[in-house]
Parts: C-alpha cells; structure tokens; sequence
C-alpha cells in the first residue's frame, strides 16, 4: 500500500510546507522536543494538499485512521529532533534517561515483553483531524457502514465523567531478577502479569514476583462523555439519539455538559472482556474516539458563510427591493404589519458599538417595544425574531425560573459551590432578548432593565459577589395596555403605562390595536375559512426567504460599520429640530423627543445603511429612519389626527405646500415629495391619490412620466 | 395452497433462516442485504393478511407471557414511548462457507468464531408501554377474555390506577441508579442484591406462577413494557406516541441477569445499555418482523360492518344525545356539546393552529354537583372512546408531578409524564380541587404545559438543554367553578344539570354500536361548498362586528363546530341547517354564559 510505508509519512511530517512556507510540523515537533506542547494535529486537508494525493488515499485514511495514527507516531519517533531550549527534568524523565542506559546495557534482553514499548517513551499525542469541509453528521447519520471510520459529528455535551488516568503502559519490577517487564494496555480492562516472564527467571525456574510500578507506568488522561442530537437535527416525532465520546489526553476537560460542539473522531466499537464478550457477540456497543473539538459559536461575527451563501448574498444584494424582501420574510405567516416586520428586519440588523475616545459607550442596539391588544400576534411575532436570531432568547416578564432576567446567585447543587447564574438578559449577551408580557415584570427587574438598556451592563452585589456582567444586548418586548384592552378613551401615555424613563430608552415604540374594520375583518374569515377547508395556509403571493438565508445576510450587513457623512449632519439637526418644534407646539405632546431620539436616528439610519451592504449613510436612509420613527408614533395617535378633521388627502397637500413655500420653489419632484410625506407617514398610494385629486382641482400640475409637481401660480 | 414447509408460529426464525439460505442460494450477495429484506417479511406479510395467520398469533401482554414460549410468533399492541436509539448486531457471518443470518434473533443460532467473515447490520430499538389509559372494553376483544375486567369502573379506580403507574415507575427508575452509581458501597449492595433475588425466584416457584419461561416478576397490568427491535423498516414510519401493533418473535431471556453485575464493574461508566436498564428478565423483546399502525377501529370489539347510512347515523346520534342528556342530568345543551367534543380531533395543522380541535370546559359545577357528575361523567366518556384519563388539578399534583415527559441523563431514558398520550386520547381535568396557593418552579412550568396543550395541542418534552414540541391529539375536557383561566378553553359552557337520576344500565350492544359511531364519525372528510362558504365568511364578519373579542381563533372554534355537527349527522358537507344549528347553539350558550355572569 502506498502510505502503510512509514517512509512515507517521515517525507510528510519533515517536508510539508504551510502558505508561509515553513515546515509546519517539523516545527511544531520542536515544541514537542522542548516540551511545549504534547499534541500533534496532523489535518487532513494537508494530506491531501501535499504531493497532490488522491481521493483514493483520502478515503484510506479516513476507513482507517486508527493504523495511520500508529503509523504517524512510528514516524515522528524517528524524526524528534534534540530540545533546543532547556526543560526541567521531571521523574518520567530521569526515569527514561535510567532505562535508555539500562537498554544498552542488556542488549541480550530480546524478549518482548522486557522490550521497552515505544508507547512508554512518547511524551506526545497524535490526532487526525478530519477535514473541516461540508456538513458535519447528526448523530442519526452515523450508520453501522460507519464504523472503524474517521467522522465529523455535531451534538450537545449531554453528561461527562470525571477525569480519570487510564494506564497504557503497564510497568512491573521482577522481585527475583529486577527487570523491568513492560505491558502494553489497550482495552478498558487488563489482566495484570503475576509472573516474571524474563529470561533469567525462566531458566532459575524462579517465577519471579512482579510488582507493579505505578510511577514508572504510563498513564493517560481519559474522559467520557455523552453527546445528544440538537434540537433541530431531530426529524418530527423523534427522540433525540445520544453517543458516547471517548476523550484523551490533551482533549480531556474540553467540554462541559450543555455545550454545543463539532466533533472528529474515530466511530469505534467496543470491545467486549470477559464473560460479557462470550454472550454479547452479537452486538455491539460503539462509541467516538474524539480527535478533535470545535465548539459551536452562534454570533453572528462568527457566522461562516457556506458554499453557495456568499453567491446568493451577493445576489440578494444587487436587488433593489431587498429591505422589502427581507422584512416580508419574518414572520411571513403572519398577515401585515409590514412597517412592523421592517423596524424587526432593523433590530436584527442593529447600528455598529461606538466608543469615544473619553470611554463612553454609545449602544448600537436597537430596542423595539411592541404594544397592543391580546391576540394580535405580538407572542409569535417574537418567537419568530428569536428563531431567526442566531442567539436569542425569549422570555416573559414573570421569568419562571428563579434567575429572573438579570442574573441569580445560586447555589450549585453538586459541589455547593456560590455560582453566579446569567439570567435571560445576560444569557442574550451579543444576541437578541425577547421579553413578553413586558408590563407584569417584577419591580426588581425593571429597575435592573433600565441599565441594561443603556449602560448594557447588569451590576451585581448579592451574596457578598459584586460584579458587572455583559448584557450587550438588543431588548425586543412586547406588553398588553394596562387595562388589558387599549382603552380609547384614555390617553396614551395612561394606557401605555410605563415609566417614561423606561419608554425613552426605546428606539421604537409600536401600538398595534385590534380596530373594528370590515375588511379586515372580512380577510380574517376568509382566511380562517381558507385554513379549515384546504387544511394549508393561502399562498402568500411571494416566497418568503429561508431563515438561514435571512441569517447569512443579516451576518454579512453585520460586518459593516456605516458612518455618517459630513454633508447629512446638517439634514439630521434639522429634522431632528423640527420635530422638537412640532412637539412643542402641539398642546398634548405624545412624546419625549430627547436626545435619545437623535441617537435613536442614527442608529436606525446606520441599520439602514448596513442593509444596502453600504459603508455611508444616506439621505435615504435618514429618511426612512424618520418615516418609521413617525409611523411608530402614527400608530399611537392616529386618532388624533381623525379628530383634528384633516384627512389624509388634505394633510399631503398641506405637506407639499408647506414645504415648497420654504424652499421658495413653484417645482417638486416627485421623490421629494415621497421622502416628505412618508416621513410623515403617508404610503405612496396616498400621495399619487393626492396628486390626482388637487390636479383635477387645478392646483398644480403634474408631469405625465416623472409625476413631478408644479404648482400653478394663483 | 402447499402447506407451508415450517410452521411460522412456534419457529418463525426457522422460516427466516430459510428464506436467507434461499435468498443466498439464488445467487444474492448476503452482505448487500444491509437494510433490506431478503423476503422474510414479505413471507410473514402473506401468512398473516393473506393466509389469515393473524389471529393465531398470540398476544403478548402481563397475563399472556407465562404461557408464551420464548422464540415464537407473538403480537403486541402499544404506544411506543421511547426510542432507545439504534444497536449495531453482527447481522450476517460466515460459519465456515455458509452464510448464516443473526437477523431476528438475539443470539447466533450457531457458534460463532470471532475471526469469521462478518456483516455488522443495525436495528432500531423502541420502548414500547400499553396505551396509558387504554380501557378494560378494549382489551375485552385483544385477549380474548383471558383476563376478567380486572379494570372495575368503580369511582376512585382512575386515580389510584395513576398511582399504581407511578410507583412502578419508580422502582424503574431506582434500580438502575444503584447500579449507576458506583461507589465503594456499590459492590456492598449488589452482594445483598444477589442473595435477595433468588430468595425472590424461591417465593416465586413457591408462589406457583413459576411457568417453563423461567422467572417472571409480577407485572402490573398497566405498565408492561416490551423492547421492540425494528429492522429495515424506514424511520419516519414510526413516531414517538404511535400506537402500533408490532408482529414479531419474543425473546424474554432470564438468564442474562447476571449481566448487570458484569457491568457494575466498569468504574463510573457512561455505558448505560439496554441491558442493564431495561433487563431481559424484565422486559421482554421482541424482533419485529411486520408492524401495523393501529387506528381507533382496531380496539372496537365488532368488526366495523355498518356503512355510515345517513338514517342509521342519525338514529345512533339520537341515541347517543340522549344518553348523554341523561349523563348530564337533563342539560340537553351541555349534551350537544359534549358530543361534538367528543367527536373532534386535530385533523391539520396549519402554521400554529391545530384545526379541528374542540376542548370543552363546563363551568358552575359546585362541590357538591361535582362528585355526583364527574364520576359519572368520567364512567360515561370511559366507556365510549378506547383511552381516556383523568387530571385532578391541586397545587399540590402541579408542584410535585411532571407533566410533560422529560429526559433523565443519568439513565439515559424518557421519563414519561401524564401528558405523554397516544393520539386520539380523551383528558378530563378536574378543577374544582384546585385552592389557592403557591405554584413552584414544577408548577408553573406544569401550568404552561398545560396551557400550550390547551393552545396549540403540543406539548414540550424537556430535554434540559433545549425543549422539543411533539404534537398531540388530545380532546380536553375541563371541570371547574369558574371559568378556567390556566386552562382556556375553546368553549365554555354552564353546566344546569336538572335532574341526577341515576342513567348506568347500557345495553353493550347500544355502546358498541355508539363506540363505532364514535370513531367512524371522527374520521370522515369534511367540506364547504362555494355557496356555503360566502355565507359561513359573512355570518363570521357579522358576528366579529357585533363581538370585537372574537379573534381568528373563536371564528376557527365557529368553523370546527360546523365541521363537527355536519359530521354528527355523517354528512360530509356542510348544509345551510347544520350550519345554523352551529349559531344557534352558539348563541343558546352564549347566553348562558351571560346570565352565569
């Protein structure tokens, strides 16, 4: 066979070069010889890069990676080069220094079981590591045609043991003789020597003692552990399947129960001992022998693109109508609410962290709180953003568990030990926290949330522990008006019922009201009427893209960091002001602009910007930041409006006639106008609605193509 | 036909083994035969369905496997409660030059030599359990009378039966954990173990239940487990709460026993096996050849005959009504209801919403209506749908028990808790016990349980690390005071009974035949007509108008309700009557509600 031929695998280790062009593992086989380090990961893309092998020596090595494990050590016995630098001696080596000179001296010791084994001299580990492209398994996957095979699997750490020494070399001095006599472990279970099987003992027909000798024995650090099928790897009505790992070694005390990972290991059975291997030859039990772990990381920094996803972006990109697309595609079950679904698009998205050069924090999160009457799909419209968010989690104001949202000291029930438990906020840390029922939140709790929100820390002094923890993230709540139904005839801020400080720290704030109105009413029967007799949802009319699609892209626009151009600075201030005005003047003011709305601004404009894959700020953005800040509060007072005998039509015109009078001008073009109105909160419909009503009166006129507007001159 | 030449009953390995040495001898590689049937199944399929070799086969339950001889045709009917996952088994060796086959069988029929030439194949294992709550009436049919109704319908029997369940479930779980834990006292008790077990074989032979299967421990009607061990068959057939029928050889082995020392002896380990959970001894196996999914028709104890003829339909539903009426103390209202409840299933799922299910939540029951119609309400519904259960909701049962079944690491195994149910299973929640107090932890994630099976029909299995949803099929019914409010049903209605005469005496053929109505009725197809449809979607904008707090969710109950009574009539398209029948009962208890106020 081409490898089996240890030459070979010597060529490997001394003359593979990396892209730097070192000799990557001469190198690390150095730190080996200095006592660096104790493992040697040998990967298996590397293999295959070298010397250009082929598919059919890939697949050697990976149906039998245990012998080319044995067949690496061989080599890199022979290679190990002198320690450069000076280690401390430890017993193991003045032992092995003893027994070198002890070797040379017996040179008639042939016999096997005197020999020294080399195992017992290598003071370092070797792994295979499998190659890190395409999927890993699911447990599920992993098939009896499997074993003896190098696989990738991914799973949960379900339980661990405790580190234990596992002997490998077991070591015995003969009372009679002294020799040392060497046994080679490689099961769980051994039968230790009782007599001296030397040379010497057999011809004096002495039957020696053996004493095992723990210090001079080999011992490996071992660990076991179960891992689980994730959640989502689990097809419907399924129990997930479990395996155990067998870790060695370096890679002992790698995981923790709860952790998600990626393993490579060798899908071995076991071997049975004893009275047990006479019955049970027919089955067998089976188990990983790990050679790596990776643990899963779900931020979206970390996110790796797959194959094709980058294309796809890219394409996505290109679209014009992207921000459309992908807002349709939260929740797509979930009728309307478009504006709604976009302010989630941008809560995923988020503005970039700044930090000034005095240490202030600027947050780059967007919180979103949602308001409105039971059963209006605020639940599902949050377990939704949670699922797509790579790291989210959802919980409600009444916590069920006793960690709360902040975070909890509690006793560990194994060890006893104080341990400081993350609540859901601090859980949520670089993610998404999804509060429902926002209004029945205990007291502490909100207290706790107000600095979250801005400072995005939670402090702690329980139980003599005082310590501040990260909560870096994005609060997305949902909570009922206080009478449990929006009451009309109530102001907002009484049915709204939350302390304005708390209300401030929201970018966003949307009343989502159940109103009596035929139509809809009329779309629900329809499509209830829909769901009972074809048993299927109705068509959407579009295809809502996959979540994981939603996730690639949202991590990509994550990566930007979008700033604000000099020229916009003006455009915001202005805006920013105007509003402050307009609230001045009206007698019941529904807000509180504050400066947090100026930042509020910017970071939905960053959102924004982020979304077109842009490094810059645009005026567009910053006007339809505005627009949705406007709709939000559209939302709420709404009825105002109705009352204050404007309608929809009347108020455009106003509008547009406001603003040309400023600017002195008889022409607006049509996307002017748009930016104006929509800020405002008009759809494009209104405005065209509009253009056609006033043009028929005379008032202005507007060009066929472009619907720019001119006014005529009265 | 030839007689066949092996006797697929008492030697079905036989009949395997032939069917291999054919297979091979044609000329077929055995070691493609991985994951596939080289005809065994197919020969048994024949002899069963096709030769009529299905009631021959005998049942294997708690009172069958004394007499049932190891390595023989047996069938068992249950809910699969667990998954055990897969085992790897030598499935094919070479025994000098012959292929021989392990398929189907526990051990190798020939002695093996380690250095042969060997397949391994792979074998899913399932933990099955009876159906929980399944019904003595139904059994009356499966076993053929061996057992007398040990199932009494005394009063208190459901709740003590829940008890009974409990308990054993207990012990499972503690033995294993003994052998689990391995401290130095470890070695101490399995010493005592020994001596103590066959102090239990002496009691037993002296006992005189000491039959040629060897040592069989007491099994308790209602927890008889069986490990089923599934080959080829695709794993998407069989889901976790089926209820199936599997066909297959028994192998209920006593003398493995001795294996749970031998693996004491690996210090600490994570090998937690089958074997040593879930022993031979204990636990019977079987090697399924042929499974059947089993539909609520299987448990009915006459043959479904009877074409659902429209005036014979609605003679049974006349009947039926009015027994119910009499159950219910005269309310003839509570009654229509009761039978629509009685008729729903989830029969689509669309986005969140289980369409189709109908729970019922009869309100302004006191303490003392209560102990006179939940007895006889519970012995009423017991006897018309083949699994039924009882929940006595008390802060003390919400803090203490787990509902939804959980994973238990330590034994590596599903814990089963009281919403564990096979599809199709009637709930009956009692309320009324339920006092003022605090919920704990327990308590209140057993009150979202609950709530998001009362919701959405699924129920969370906790899995500690993350939570799974399994759907389920569970009709619900709630007893209370007030309106519910942990539990919100789709209908609440106030319960006026009139009258409590006593209304026990049945005619067992009336309820067979109310039983087979029951299910039939269930299961027909249902549609609205265009025309229909116009109506039904302007009458649901007229009532939203008139009522805002009618959402999606109200119109969808509006919409089953139909479904239902066009059903009740085995009609399977909704008429403009029925369609007002459905309003009228709608406002008839609307009504009620209101003046209840």
């Amino acid at each position: 066979m081409l490898f089996l031929n240890p030459d070979l695998a010597k060529d490997f280790l001394s003359h593979f070069a990396d892209a730097d062009g070192e000799s990557k593992y001469m190198n690390v086989l150095q730190d080996v010889a200095n006592h660096k380090i104790k493992a040697i990961h040998i990967e298996l893309e590397d293999l295959v890069n070298y010397k250009d092998l082929d598919e059919e020596f890939l697949r050697r090595v990976t149906e039998n990676t245990r012998r080319y494990i044995q067949i690496f050590s061989n080599a890199i016995d022979e290679l190990m080069p002198e320690a450069t630098e000076p280690f401390p001696d430890d017993d193991q080596d003045i032992l092995m220094t003893q027994r070198s000179e002890e070797a040379t001296e017996n040179a008639d010791a042939s016999d096997h079981q005197q020999k020294m084994p080399p195992e017992i001299k290598r003071y370092f580990e070797v792994y295979i590591k499998a190659s890190p492209k395409g999927q890993p398994f699911t447990i599920r996957e992993v098939k009896a045609s499997y074993i003896g095979q190098l696989v990738r699997i991914s799973g949960i750490v379900t339980r661990c043991s405790d580190v234990k020494p596992l002997i490998q070399v077991a070591v015995y001095t003969c009372e009679e003789c002294g020799f040392e006599i060497y046994q080679e472990v490689t099961s769980r279970v051994f039968m230790p020597l009782f007599e001296c099987p030397s040379q010497r003992c057999k011809i004096n027909k002495t039957k020696g003692n053996l004493i095992l000798q723990l210090r001079a024995s080999k011992f490996l650090k071992f660990q076991e552990a179960k891992i689980q099928e994730l959640a989502e790897h689990v097809p419907k009505g399924h129990i997930p399947r479990t395996m155990t790992v067998h870790f060695r070694g370096e890679l002992t005390r790698k995981v923790s129960p709860g952790d998600v990972v990626e393993l490579s290991g060798i899908f071995l059975p076991i071997p049975y001992t004893g009275f047990k291997a006479m019955r049970a030859g027919l089955i067998a039990d089976t188990y990983l022998e790990a050679m790596s772990v990776i643990h899963f990381k779900k931020k979206y920094e970390e996110y790796e693109l797959r194959g094709d996803e980058e294309e796809r972006i890219l394409r996505l990109a290109e679209d014009g109508d992207i921000y459309n697309k992908l807002a349709r595609s939260l929740a797509p079950e979930i009728f309307g609410h478009e504006d709604i679904k976009k302010a989630l698009l941008l809560l995923l998205v988020g503005a970039p962290h700044r930090k000034l050069k005095d240490g202030m924090k600027i947050r780059g999160d967007i919180h979103i709180c949602l308001m409105g009457d039971p059963g209006v799909a605020k639940s599902q419209l949050l377990k939704h953003i949670i699922n797509v968010a790579p790291r989210g989690v959802y919980t409600t104001g009444k916590g069920s568990s006793g960690v709360g949202l902040t975070a909890a000291v509690q006793k560990d029930p194994v060890t006893n030990e104080m341990v400081l438990e993350g609540g859901a906020l601090v859980l949520a840390d670089m993610g998404i926290c999804a509060i429902d029922e926002f209004d029945k939140m205990d007291e502490s709790d909100r207290t706790a949330i107000h600095e979250v929100m801005e400072q995005q820390t939670v402090s702690i002094a329980k139980a003599g522990i005082t310590t501040s923890l990260n909560a870096r993230t994005a609060v997305l709540a949902a909570a009922n008006p206080a009478w449990g139904r929006y009451d009309l005839r109530r102001t907002p801020a009484e049915n709204i019922n939350l302390p304005p400080a708390l209300l401030s720290r929201f970018d966003l704030l949307w009343l989502i009201l159940d109103r009596a109105d035929m139509d809809t009413d009329l779309e629900m029967a329809r499509h209830v009427v829909y769901v009972h007799q074809n048993k299927e949802s109705p068509a959407l009319g579009f295809t809502p893209l996959e979540p994981s699609v939603l996730r690639a892209y949202i991590s990509v626009a994550r990566k930007l960091s979008p700033c604000v151009p000099r020229e916009l600075e003006e455009y915001i201030a202005t805006a920013y002001s105007s509003i402050r005005q307009e609230e001045a003047k009206s007698n019941t003011p529904h807000s509180y602009t504050t400066v947090r709305t100026l930042l509020s601004i910017l970071r939905i404009s960053a959102a924004l910007a982020r979304l077109r894959f842009s490094d810059t700020v645009a005026q567009s953005d910053v006007d339809e930041a505005l627009r949705l800040m406007q709709m939000s509060k559209f939302s709420l007072y709404s009825d105002d409006r109705q009352r204050s005998g404007l309608d929809a039509i009347s108020d455009i015109y106003s509008i547009l006639r406001d603003q040309a009078a400023r600017t002195n001008r008889m022409d607006i073009s049509y996307a002017h106008a748009l930016n104006w109105i929509s800020r405002k909160g008009y759809s494009d419909a209104q405005l065209k609605e509009c253009l056609e009503e006033y043009a028929a009166l005379n008032v202005w006129q507007i060009h066929p193509n472009t619907f720019d507007i001119r006014f005529i001159d009265a | 036909m030839v007689g066949l030449p092996y006797d697929c009953l008492a030697n079905p390995l036989g009949a395997v083994r032939l069917t291999f040495e054919k297979a091979v001898a044609s000329g077929s590689d055995p070691s493609t035969f991985d994951g596939k049937d080289w005809g065994a199944a197919d020969l048994f399929r024949n002899f069963l369905y096709d030769n009529d070799g299905l009631s021959q086969v005998p049942m294997l339950n708690a009172a069958t496997i004394r007499s049932l001889q190891p390595n023989t045709l047996v069938k068992f009917r249950g809910m699969i409660q667990d998954m055990l996952g897969n085992e790897f088994y030598v499935g094919a060796y070479k025994d000098g030059d012959v292929w021989r086959t392990n398929k189907f069988a526990d051990h190798s029929q020939f002695p093996m030599e380690s250095s042969s030439v060997m397949r391994v194949w792979e074998r899913r294992m399932l933990y099955c359990v009876p159906v929980p709550g399944q019904n003595s009436w139904t059994e009356s049919f499966c076993e053929a009378a061996v057992i007398p109704f040990t199932n009494s319908t005394s009063p208190p029997r459901e709740k003590r039966q829940r008890d009974d369940d409990m308990s054993t479930d207990d012990v499972d779980m503690q033995a294993p954990d003994q052998e689990f834990e391995d401290s130095p006292s470890a070695k101490r008790k399995r010493e005592q173990s020994i001596p103590s077990q066959s102090s239990n074989l002496q009691e037993n032979i002296i006992g005189g239940t000491y039959s040629g299967t060897g040592l069989v421990p007491d099994f308790n009607r209602n927890s008889f487990p069986c490990l089923v061990k599934i080959y080829d068959s695709p794993e998407s057939d069989l889901k976790l709460n089926d209820v199936f029928e599997f066909i297959g050889v028994l192998t209920f082995d006593t003398e493995l026993k001795a294996d749970s020392d031998e693996i004491g002896e690996l210090d600490t380990s994570l090998y937690e096996d089958a074997m040593t959970h879930l022993p031979p001894s204990k636990v019977p196996r079987i090697h399924c050849l042929v499974h059947r999914k089993l539909d609520v028709h299987d448990f009915l104890s006459s043959p479904p005959v009877l074409e659902p003829k429209s005036h014979l339909v609605k003679e049974i539903r006349q009947a039926l009504l009015g027994h119910l009426t009499a159950v219910l103390g005269n309310d003839g209202l509570a009654a229509e209801f009761m039978l629509l409840h009685l008729l729903s299933r989830v029969h689509a799922r669309v986005d969140a919403v289980a369409v189709g299910k109908l729970s019922l939540n009869l309100i302004c029951l006191n303490k003392d209506s209560i102990s006179v119609f939940r007895n006889r309400l519970n012995r009423a519904i017991r006897n018309l749908v083949p699994f039924t259960h009882s929940l006595p909701l008390s802060i003390d049962y919400l803090n203490s028990v787990s509902l939804a079944p959980r994973k238990d690491y330590q034994i590596n195994r599903l814990v089963s808790g009281a919403l564990q149910l096979a599809e199709g299973s009637h709930l009956t929640i009692d309320e009324t016990q339920l006092q003022a107090g605090t919920l704990n932890t327990t308590g209140v994630d057993n009150a979202r349980v609950l709530k998001s099976l009362m919701e959405l029909q699924k129920v969370e299995y906790d899995f500690t690390y993350y939570k799974m949803e399994m759907t389920a099929d569970v009709q619900l019914l709630i007893l209370s005071e007030g309106k519910s409010n942990i539990l919100p049903a789709d209908l609440v209605l106030p319960f006026r009974p009139s009258s409590v005469d006593c209304c026990d005496n049945v005619d067992p053929e009336l309820l067979k035949a109310w039983r087979w109505y029951l299910a039939t009725m269930r299961s027909l197809p249902h549609s609205i007509e265009q025309e229909m449809q116009k109506v039904v979607e302007d009458d649901l904008v007229a009532a939203r108008q008139a009522d805002r707090s009618l959402g999606s969710q109200g119109l969808g109950r509006l919409l089953t309700m139909g479904r239902l009574v066009s059903v009740s009539f085995g009609e399977t398209c909704l008429s403009l009557d029925h369609w007002q029948m459905v309003k009228e009962l709608e406002r008839l208890r609307r009504e009620r509600v209101q003046e209840s106020m």
